[in-house]
């Protein structure tokens, strides 16, 4: 989705039906409409009588939180991601996809965990105290334990974005830096990294807007971000325009930090000169160094995955869950995740083929991830509530509630969904294109047969962060699925509210064992994406 | 890939389909032989999914239900309008109904069941919701640290025995806001404010996690007192988790008087919507709940106090049924939970 071409050739007018231009246009409304429910929403009655200084308490703890978490998962994944595809190490091949699994864990999941695994009533805390007479002086349910807990949960964001990069890299550039010269921590900083800024940028733009739009996570912990003011709003002062008046000012930062983002990326397009592909130069490591590298992968994936899993399989293993609730909520998540995931990522690849001719859509359409959760539920209602007024039987019909909900995903991930997509596009030259075009071949087929293939690794990336995002969403399904429809993350969440910790330990770790296996198979599409393999 | 992607999105939605299909009604919230009525529950206890079981099996109406954060519910039902299929709203906390009420959610019932079952202050006046389940705000406090006449009332919470040595959840729960707006009903926003002060001056710790956490703090020695409803004691007390058990020992309940008349007593309860489509079965549903067996099963395995008089609850919950409840009409502090939470931010409740 470069712009720095004078000439673009999608722009030039097709022949026959503009599938392409429609098909943008249908996706753009989908991720908008409930954007636009919330400002008529925010405009439609008075606001809620929160005090300003809470209200700035609010904002001021939201936006530590992303700037914590946007810095913690920067490093961390990035560092992640170079060590495993260019160093050789003991279990280097491991880690390689391992350490995208804690995507599969659910933010709430890991909050639920730690905030138990690490409770000054906890028996681990309760038996240091006893047995080694010190406390630790921990506090889970912070600022800081939030940003740690939340960026265990969403560092795979940056470290599947930059393994991707640092794989397409052309060695031709770091041969060259090898040859003038620079080492390999020169050729990082000055080479790998800036060539792979654009997928640190969308890495960590996904994980500061799953920190902004958090519902369940942060509400366990107790930090008090605009997502309470929300919901405040919403539950104390029954006021729905006072809570979406909160995401306002959220969805203007998210719509500079976008803005932002695409402005340093214009007119910087890095084509590979070279089109010959050989596998990357890989330095095998050893005694120290190598050490370091497999503790530092291994410290990751404990703190990001199998310390918090470990305690809640403890938690939860003592405890007998009611079966046929799980069993029949995780049929429900499994199928909607996998319809969400395809028709979210269809809509997305129509909003990125189309997004030269609407970049305005486009950065609309990426607005909605960031918006809290509950304010954005509020926003689905407008949507939802003009098909329920104009087709009065449907507010009762499975089947309505059922498409309102994979609608509800769509418009809620469609960000999700278009960063990797928008990623593996711009691999497309324009001069592909145009050779494409100067054969006869429509726009539409372009995209069929010449986008699309060279992005299928992108594609199937998108695919994977949808899928297991919607096994994790709470707001929208909360307030909009059927009768009789349950998942796996509205059971946990519900045992959580309840405060019966052992029991929301089943349906999370269901999520994680439905998601595992979608995450090793796709991280391995990643890891075999490289050009020419 | 393309194929591949489109083949597992047509296997998929033939999936869900034929999984949907075969254990669901095709459509599951028509009154279709009389026989259906459609709840919108903010209660979440599996334990509940039994009782509705009896309902049907006694009465051989189904119910449908969705369960949701009691104000999201009140939103769908709010953009649902006229096309709701909402037939009765249940929530655990009378400020939610009470909010309910003033959306235009619900209608007058005239029940003659209801009316007798349910004693008149844990009922809306004009009978748009009635509480089946009461629950009361009380002190969990270490038993080796505290006498129980130091808790005997909500004044002494907030005095200055108590410093350093108080924990309570976030202002937004709303537990913590109705009863702060009970304290205001009762001694009006001066007195009501100071108590609040007291509070904040008293927080051994920031306000965080939920009654059960409060109670596993004074288990722990962070404070000495807590604030907590009395169900999460009781479910800890008799639960599977043996090291909350263990904390339960050292942990007592104690019920605080407001002036003398007794403890702070919300309810859990529910009424018929405006538009309700199955009236007659939604009326049938709450004059179930309101019955001895229904009262009696959620106090078994809720643990929570049942609203009428004549129900004798089980182990454990009979231990303390016998506590003084103060008389207050719920729908008097239900409408105060604004002015509380402003009182409360005012003076730093988190």
């Amino acid at each position: 989705m470069e712009v720095g071409h004078a000439e673009d050739p999608s722009s030039r007018a097709g022949r026959g039906f503009p599938l392409v231009p429609v098909l943008t246009g249908l996706a753009a409304v989908v991720a908008g409409l409930p954007l636009v429910g919330i400002v008529i929403a925010a405009l439609s009655g008075p606001g809620a009588d929160i005090a300003a200084r809470d209200v700035w308490r609010y904002a001021l703890t939201s936006a530590w939180l992303a700037l914590l978490v946007g810095a913690i998962t920067a490093v961390v994944g990035s560092i992640a991601a170079w060590l495993v595809v260019m160093y050789s190490f003991p279990a280097r091949r491991f880690f390689s996809w391992a350490l995208a699994l804690p995507l599969a864990a659910p933010a709430f999941a890991l909050a639920y965990a730690y905030a138990d695994l690490f409770d000054v009533a906890g028996p681990l805390r309760m038996w240091m105290r006893a047995g080694l007479g010190f406390d630790l002086p921990l506090e889970i349910r912070s600022l800081e334990g939030a940003a740690f807990v939340l960026s265990c949960a969403f560092y795979p964001y940056v470290f599947l974005a930059m393994r991707a990069a640092f794989l397409s890299q052309a060695v031709s550039a770091l041969e060259a830096a090898h040859v003038l010269g620079s080492s390999k921590a020169d050729a990082f900083f000055r080479i790998a990294l800036p060539l792979a800024r654009p997928a640190l940028a969308a890495g960590v733009a996904l994980a500061i807007m799953e920190t902004l739009a958090d519902y369940g996570a942060l509400q366990f912990l107790s930090v008090q971000t605009l997502t309470t003011g929300v919901v405040r709003a919403w539950s104390v002062y029954g006021s729905t325009a006072g809570a979406v008046q909160f995401a306002l000012p959220l969805l203007g930062a998210a719509a500079l930090l976008l803005w932002v983002e695409r402005r340093g990326r214009a007119g910087r397009r890095f084509d590979s000169a070279s089109t010959r592909w050989r596998s990357l130069p890989e330095t095998t490591l050893r005694g120290v160094r190598a050490a370091g590298a497999f503790l530092f992968c291994l410290v990751l994936l404990a703190v990001g995955l199998l310390l918090p899993v470990g305690w809640l399989a403890w938690t939860s293993l003592r405890i007998s869950p009611e079966w046929s609730r799980l069993i029949q909520s995780g049929a429900n998540t499994l199928g909607l995740g996998l319809v969400g995931a395809v028709v979210t990522v269809m809509l997305a690849t129509a909003l990125a083929l189309g997004a030269r001719r609407m970049p305005l859509a486009v950065r609309l359409a990426s607005l909605g991830y960031a918006t809290p959760g509950a304010a954005m539920a509020i926003g689905l209602l407008i949507p939802a509530s003009a098909v329920w007024t104009w087709f009065p039987g449907a507010a009762s019909t499975f089947w309505a509630g059922l498409i309102l909900l994979i609608y509800a995903y769509a418009a809620r991930l469609m960000a999700a969904a278009l960063e990797p997509v928008d990623a593996g596009l711009s691999k497309v030259t324009p001069a592909m294109i145009w050779a494409s075009r100067s054969l006869g071949q429509s726009e539409a087929s372009t995209a069929w047969a010449v986008q699309l293939p060279i992005a299928r690794g992108a594609l199937f990336t998108a695919g994977l962060v949808v899928f297991i995002d919607v096994l994790k969403e709470l707001p929208a399904t909360l307030i909009l699925r059927p009768f009789n429809f349950d998942t796996l993350a509205v059971i946990a969440s519900n045992y959580a509210l309840d405060e019966r910790l052992g029991q929301a330990g089943w349906p999370s770790l269901l999520i994680l064992a439905i998601s595992i296996p979608a995450v090793i198979w796709l991280s391995g599409k990643v890891a075999g994406s490289r050009p020419g393999h | 890939m393309r194929a591949g992607m489109i083949m597992a999105a047509s296997a998929m939605l033939a999936l869900v389909a034929c999984g949907e299909a075969a254990d669901r009604p095709a459509a599951p919230a028509t009154d279709r032989d009389g026989g259906v009525v459609n709840l919108y529950t903010a209660r979440h206890y599996d334990s509940d999914l039994a009782l509705y079981d009896q309902f049907t099996a006694a009465t051989g109406i189904q119910i449908n239900r969705i369960e949701g954060n009691a104000d999201q519910l009140i939103a769908r039902m709010t953009s649902e309008g006229a096309a709701s299929p909402a037939d009765v709203f249940v929530a655990a906390d009378a400020g939610a109904l009470w909010r309910a009420q003033q959306a235009d959610l619900l209608q007058t019932i005239q029940s003659q069941t209801l009316d007798t079952r349910i004693p008149a202050n844990l009922r809306d006046p004009d009978g748009k919701w009635f509480g089946f389940m009461r629950r009361a705000r009380v002190v969990a406090y270490d038993s080796a640290k505290v006498q129980p006449t130091e808790i005997d009332t909500y004044e002494k919470l907030a005095s200055p025995r108590f410093a350093g040595k108080l924990c309570v959840r976030s202002a937004d729960s709303i537990y913590n806001l109705s009863l702060t707006g009970a304290l205001i009903e009762a001694w009006g926003p001066q007195k009501a404010g100071e108590w609040v002060k007291g509070v904040v001056a008293n927080m051994a710790r920031p306000p965080q996690g939920g009654d059960r956490d409060q109670i596993r703090a004074v288990g722990a020695g962070v404070c000495e007192v807590a604030l907590t409803n009395s169900y999460y004691y009781l479910r800890m007390a008799s639960g599977e988790d043996a090291g909350d058990r263990e904390i339960t020992q050292r942990v007592a309940l104690g019920f605080p008087s407001l002036d003398g008349q007794g403890a702070h007593v919300n309810i859990s309860g529910g009424g018929v919507t405006a538009n309700a489509p199955n009236r007659d079965n939604a009326i049938k549903l709450l004059e179930f709940f309101a019955s001895s067996a229904a009262q009696e099963h959620a106090a078994r395995y809720n643990n929570e106090f049942p609203a009428s008089t004549d129900v004798t609850p089980p182990p454990p919950v009979d231990a303390y049924a016998a506590f003084a409840a103060h008389p207050m009409a719920v729908s008097a502090f239900a409408r105060r939970q604004p002015e509380a939470q402003s009182m409360m931010s005012d003076a730093g409740w988190k």
